[in-house]
């Protein structure tokens, strides 16, 4: 086995820039929420090819479900003309890896995928170099072949890389302006391929944050406040100090951690603590009319598309529509909830911890303790799901400061409860929107005000334009005051947006009488756009007809991070019942390196956009959540999978957009569509279910 | 003091209300059964008591004195894969992956029951089940594949 630490390991490395390249606009909201980060090198190592032949390619980014690991290990084994399974890819260690701002926002295949083939590249370029002077022949005379340089022609002379290799110790520059592999010369991208970390995922040797088990490490269960914002005003620990199994109570400031030989008994001495709260703001028992705070506490108005003038243009409409729809929160809910172990060695620190930033929360926890960043360690490991909520960590801190206490390594696991309740969850969000239209369908005029809860703007902004040609148009959001904390889901609140935008779409094609995949049709001139559109009504067997049509046929078409997406829902409704039975989604993320990787990331979207659509509400009074877990908050599971077929449509040359976000923005508006068509009842609120009953 | 039979080893454990899934994960360090809820909600603990799923997070020690319990880390046999572990590769029925080894002990028990599970029923047996990721119709391929790649080494 190779060296695989990059700092050390043999053979040729390449480095290059830690930045890989300004981040696009779509992702200003990642660096004014976690601004907090920043590289403290501006050269890493992207990737080394070994004496032996086979590569490693570092990235700083997680894998929390979304086959990066394998699309990246793709992108780096088709430039460097290797076998897959000759490619290791290491992640987010920050010991090991390039600084990462953090992994959200489909950014891994768009810049470090492309970051990745650039290095391996440079590397096969290098590799070809190595071999001219080997052979004494012109490197234009060479190529590239299964992990092999070989001369053109019958009979060339050729060299395995590890030939090439041996003895050597090579460094190169990335080179940005590297000719990157055509796709005619794809033999690995744009090809349908197996997860690489499919084995661990099925023996159980994958090891998650919450597996990881070090020397004299205690259990902790942490005292958790009865409300959002609670200030702990005192503590009784004595009870809890005898209880079995407990080998001390730490308090640091509000921080209260029982430690014990078990999780079990950490929770059972945590149970027994008394402890006394402030409780801030509504009383518990006081319920909150939510839609009128959304919009009576709206601040800050932000315009994200404006021209002409809507509200002279509602004048000239021959039709004019006005909706307002409702969005509640929901949970993010990840199968495995946070945990994290902390280590001290002297002043040094290591945390184990399944956080979409590493980087980010070594920063967090250098500034806390008041040590330089390269005494802290963060390591990623396999991470059981996130969805934008493992980009906080609290449980990090939560575990590197009881250990700093107790003197030994610290484990913090959150129950499930815990994990859903002191949590962040997607806005909530009250929409209006004004439409005018002529009698064909076609819009003149379209006026959007999003409010949503919380004070992170950027989440509601995201997806709030609209795609379609309308000369008149203005798109407000507004910040609102928020009873619960809110953070990143997977899309930030374009999926909420565009359920407002795609439900009101087909509101003005029930009001003319016109198909609706035809009325988004004639007011789409966005050629990519037509294309999700007329793929996915032609795979799904779309015929037009007018809604209701009573067929419980949906539709709506979306754009996230880059990638385009449509949506057909085929359902039946049952009294309070919704059963989406099939669903066809087409996807342009452009260049698709792993085409089953993206449909595997739409069909999962579809299932979890149909939760938010059909079940998914968090309830609360005050700060006080009321259905944390899974007996009071329904999640999709198998028995209400629809059967989900993906059309990839993206073109080889055109780069690579995201494929983790889009198919769970219009899937929601498909549904609340396809009931309409079933029913002839519109509903505006979420989740539908509810709504129904 | 309890004996218990994990993947064919005998094992003592001292507490008879030790948490099942606890005991396996941190006492015998088999990591691969997970928690997700705690409540026996969403499967990802489940283990195999003689060949029944159990859910271990709701169970004591105690109370599968004596049987012989299967992990997902007891199915390879020589480091050849289970046929149902086989079929989840084969199908890439995965995202995230914590999940997976309580649909992958669900499923080994439904196909011991049921040689050739319809659809229907192997969407039954999982139902209990959570993929949060929601790669339900992967998991029901994989399940189905994994039935007739059984029923056809039985044959």
């Amino acid at each position: 086995m190779s060296d695989r630490n990059a700092a050390t390991a043999a053979g040729l490395r390449i480095t290059g820039d830690v930045h890989t390249g300004p981040p696009p606009a779509r992702t200003s909201y990642a660096r004014a929420a976690y601004a907090n980060t920043a590289p403290d090198a501006t050269k890493a190592t992207w990737l080394v090819v070994h004496a032996d032949g086979t590569a490693t390619a570092y990235a700083g980014k997680v894998e929390y479900g979304q086959g990066i690991r394998t699309g990246l290990a793709i992108e780096v084994a088709d430039e460097l003309r290797l076998p897959v399974a000759a490619v290791e890819v290491v992640l987010g260690d920050t010991e090991l890896v390039p600084w990462d701002m953090g992994t959200f926002g489909s950014q891994s295949t768009a810049r470090v995928g492309l970051q990745l083939r650039k290095a391996a590249a440079t590397a096969r370029e290098a590799l070809l170099e190595l071999a001219a002077d080997r052979f004494d022949l012109p490197a234009g005379g060479l190529r590239a072949e299964a992990g092999r340089v070989k001369a053109d022609g019958d009979g060339g002379r050729s060299a395995t890389y590890a030939e090439l290799l041996a003895g050597q110790s090579v460094e190169r520059e990335l080179a940005d302006d590297v000719a990157l592999m055509p796709p005619a010369g794809f033999t690995q991208m744009a090809r349908p391929q197996r997860r690489i970390d499919a084995d661990a995922r099925v023996t159980g040797a994958a090891v998650y944050a919450r597996d990881v088990m070090v020397d004299g490490m205690l259990f902790a269960a942490v005292l958790r406040w009865p409300a959002a914002g609670a200030r702990l005003r005192d503590v009784d620990t004595s009870t809890a100090e005898r209880m079995p199994g407990v080998a001390r109570v730490v308090r640091d400031g509000h921080l209260v951690g029982v430690l014990a030989d078990s999780d079990e008994h950490a929770a059972a001495g945590v149970a027994v603590l008394r402890a006394q709260w402030d409780e801030p703001g509504e009383s518990p028992a006081t319920p909150v009319d939510l839609p009128a705070l959304l919009v009576e506490s709206g601040r800050d108005p932000y315009v994200t598309q404006e021209a002409g003038a809507p509200e002279d243009a509602f004048r000239g409409a021959a039709g004019v529509l006005e909706a307002t729809y409702f969005i509640p929160y929901v949970s993010n809910a990840p199968m495995e909830p946070r945990a994290a172990v902390a280590r001290w060695d002297g002043d040094r620190l290591t945390v184990w911890a399944g956080t979409q930033r590493p980087f980010g929360i070594r920063s967090e926890l250098a500034q806390r303790f008041g040590i330089e960043e390269s005494a802290v360690r963060v390591i990623a490991p396999e991470i059981g799901g996130g969805f934008g909520s493992k980009s906080p960590y609290p449980v990090a801190h939560e575990a590197a400061r009881l250990a700093r206490i107790a003197g030994c390594p610290v484990r913090v696991a959150y129950t499930r409860a815990e994990d859903m309740a002191y949590a962040t969850f997607r806005p909530a969000a009250l929409i209006t929107i004004k439409s005018g239209f002529m009698s064909d369908g076609k819009l003149v005029a379209w006026r959007f005000e999003g409010y949503h809860a919380g004070d992170r703007p950027f989440l509601g902004r995201r997806g709030s334009e609209t795609p379609y040609d309308v000369p008149h148009v203005k798109v407000t959001t507004y910040t609102s005051d928020s009873p619960l904390p809110t953070g990143s889901y997977r899309s930030l609140g374009a999926a909420v947006n565009h359920f407002a935008r795609e439900s009101h779409m087909d509101e003005i094609a029930a009001a003319v009488g016109i198909d609706t995949v035809e009325l988004r049709l004639r007011n789409l001139s966005d050629a990519r756009f037509r294309r999700v559109l007329e793929r996915a009504a032609a795979a799904h067997g779309w015929s037009a007809e007018a809604p209701p049509s009573k067929r419980g046929q949906g539709v709506a078409i979306g754009i996230d991070v880059g990638s385009y997406c449509a949506t057909v829902a085929q359902l039946d409704v049952q009294g309070s019942e919704v059963r989406v039975e099939r669903v066809t989604a087409a996807l342009d993320c452009g260049l698709t390196v792993n085409p089953d990787g993206a449909r595997n990331q739409v069909e999962g979207s579809v299932v979890m956009g149909m939760g938010t659509a059909l079940y998914e509400a968090i309830d609360f009074r005050g700060g006080r959540v009321l259905n944390a877990g899974f007996t009071r908050y329904r999640v999709p599971r198998s028995s209400d999978a629809p059967a989900v077929q993906v059309e990839l449509v993206g073109d080889d040359d055109t780069p690579s957009t995201g494929a983790g976000e889009p198919g769970i923005v219009p899937i929601a508006a498909a549904i609340a569509n396809a009931v309409f068509d079933r029913t002839g009842t519109r509903l505006r609120e979420l989740p539908l279910q509810r709504v129904l009953r | 003091m309890v004996t218990l039979q994990i993947n064919g080893q005998t094992r003592d454990a001292p507490d008879a209300a030790r948490n099942l899934l606890s005991y396996i994960r941190f006492d015998a360090r088999l990591t691969g059964t997970k928690y997700g809820c705690g409540e026996g909600l969403c499967g990802a603990c489940t283990v195999l008591v003689d060949g029944q799923p159990l859910r271990a997070c709701t169970t004591t020690v105690g109370a599968v004195a004596g049987g012989a319990i299967t992990t997902v880390e007891g199915l390879a046999r020589d480091g050849v894969l289970h046929p149902v572990q086989q079929a989840f590769v084969e199908e890439s029925a995965m995202q995230c992956g914590y999940c997976i080894p309580g649909f992958i002990m669900t499923s080994v028990a439904l196909l011991g029951r049921e040689q050739r599970p319809t659809r229907g029923q192997i969407r039954e047996a999982l139902s209990l089940n959570m993929c949060r990721c929601g790669t339900y119709q992967r998991i029901l391929d994989a399940v189905e594949k994994a039935a007739q790649a059984t029923e056809g080494a039985a044959r």
